[in-house]
């Protein structure tokens, strides 16, 4: 199995790594909330939020390229939706270009949107990134439930996160016999294939469940699990919640 | 069409976050009456299949490659109520695990990708196949044309999500997600259909389940 990117940095040991998954879960949460609510331009608030992402990232050990990289996963969705807005907004107009057949121009309006978007969906990905890598999904889950998300849900979630491993392994091996027997052909027929192995793919599962099932059932499984893992929430917790609260209130406070 | 953080304000985020919980908790009730608490198991093992599936990439026009949602897929074998817990899954694991999908954006993309596209897709499925009086052609080309809608409204939803937030003009979010979609959603449709016609050959017990 090579599934180095499942959860790859969450073994790491930091201050960071230490803290009770609420604690990060809920920070996090607050930093990506007060992000949003910025308004675009307010630069002097962004480059606040911007240090108390690098400094906590800093504390994390984690690799900084891993933590790029990684931050880059948006690219695609900004690519879809955020690119055209300068030339869409009304509003003064920064740079234009007559081609005789239309007018294209760009407005400052337009520019001061797509800098805001980037900037905070950036910022939001760099918080998002190092809560999961600092935190095993495990006690993620855990976390969650403590927090109030329904049993079954999490019971779902474990066992989905169980699977992955052994299902996108699965997957794989068929992409890898599919491309060595020269995948190509015309279109109908790629996705003839794709549709068999995804179905195939869908059999086992099933059939994998059912096993996993009568193997539980064997073992006295009753509907009931029963988790050895215990959270402890320490000070430390709670400090670094109150610390964080006031690093996020103060900016806007100053700045607004 | 996973929406980062950023995209959509507080008030939009919280907006989907509340239906979407107000679903998952519906799902869980009605899952746990149909199957007991007792499935948790299969249901794990399917939401892995799921994630697995959407790996499989295919082409689109121009060297672009899509993948896979699985949402009608999983709609049409396992019931809607089965497939939102599901996909909602699948979409918190790809959150909390790959950081597909911002924390703050999630409920309004399990909204979209979870519980729209399953929905959507279950009733063209379902209504089809109760009109041409249910044979194997009458599933095929419901869960065809169900796949392609599934597809299709979860990528509007998501452009009405991020115009409503102001981020996009209607002008822009629209044509841009709905419009890829159109082509995506064909691609869903043709692996949703060889999917279902694969199963039916070698397990339509498992389709039993379902529609009887």
């Amino acid at each position: 199995m090579k599934h180095d990117f499942i959860d790859k940095y969450s073994n790491l040991d930091s201050f960071i790594h230490r803290l009770d998954p609420r604690t990060k879960f809920l920070t996090s949460l607050a930093l990506t909330i007060a992000v949003v609510l910025t308004p675009a331009g307010n630069w002097k608030v962004f480059l606040c939020y911007f240090l108390i992402l690098a400094v906590l990232i800093l504390f994390s050990r984690l690799p900084l390229l891993y933590v790029m990289k990684r931050s880059l996963v948006i690219i695609p969705f900004v690519l879809m939706v955020a690119i055209f807005i300068p030339f869409f907004k009304q509003g003064q107009i920064a740079v234009s270009y007559n081609s005789g057949l239309f007018q294209l121009s760009i407005t400052y309006d337009g520019i001061l949107i797509l800098t805001g978007i980037l900037i905070k969906s950036w910022l939001c990905i760099l918080s998002l990134v190092l809560l999961t890598s600092c935190t095993k999904l495990a006690d993620m889950l855990e976390g969650l439930k403590q927090l109030g998300v329904p049993h079954v849900f999490i019971l779902i979630l474990s066992f989905m996160y169980r699977y992955i491993f052994v299902l996108a392994d699965q997957a794989m091996r068929m992409q890898q016999a599919r491309d060595s027997r020269n995948f190509g052909g015309n279109y109908w027929h790629k996705f003839k294939i794709i549709g068999n192995m995804i179905g195939t793919l869908f059999i086992r599962s099933y059939e994998r469940g059912e096993r996993v099932y009568v193997a539980m059932l064997a073992r006295g499984y009753n509907g009931e699990v029963s988790a050895i893992r215990k959270l402890h929430y320490a000070p430390a917790d709670a400090y670094f919640s109150l610390l964080l609260f006031i690093l996020l209130l103060c900016p806007p406070l100053l700045w607004w | 069409m996973h929406i980062p953080d950023g995209f959509i304000d507080v008030p939009v985020a919280v907006t989907t976050f509340v239906v979407t919980v107000g679903a998952i908790a519906c799902a869980v009730k009605t899952t746990n009456h149909n199957l007991g608490e007792k499935q948790v198991p299969m249901m794990g093992v399917l939401a892995a299949f799921i994630f697995a599936a959407q790996m499989l990439n295919f082409p689109v026009v121009g060297g672009t490659s899509g993948h896979f949602l699985g949402a009608a897929l999983a709609a049409i074998l396992l019931g809607p109520w089965t497939a939102v817990l599901i996909m909602s899954s699948v979409l918190v694991v790809q959150c909390l695990v790959f950081q597909d999908g911002g924390l703050l954006a999630l409920g309004a993309n399990i909204l979209n990708m979870g519980i729209i596209s399953v929905f959507v897709s279950y009733y063209i499925y379902k209504g089809i196949y109760t009109l041409l009086k249910g044979n194997k052609a009458a599933r095929l080309i419901g869960a065809g044309i169900g796949a392609w809608f599934s597809v299709v409204a979860s990528a509007t939803a998501c452009a009405i999500e991020i115009a409503i937030s102001g981020t996009s003009p209607w002008e822009i979010a629209i044509p841009a997600m709905t419009g890829i979609h159109i082509f995506v959603g064909i691609g869903e449709s043709l692996i949703t259909v060889a999917v279902l016609s694969l199963v039916l050959v070698t397990r339509p017990d498992l389709l039993e389940l379902q529609v009887a």
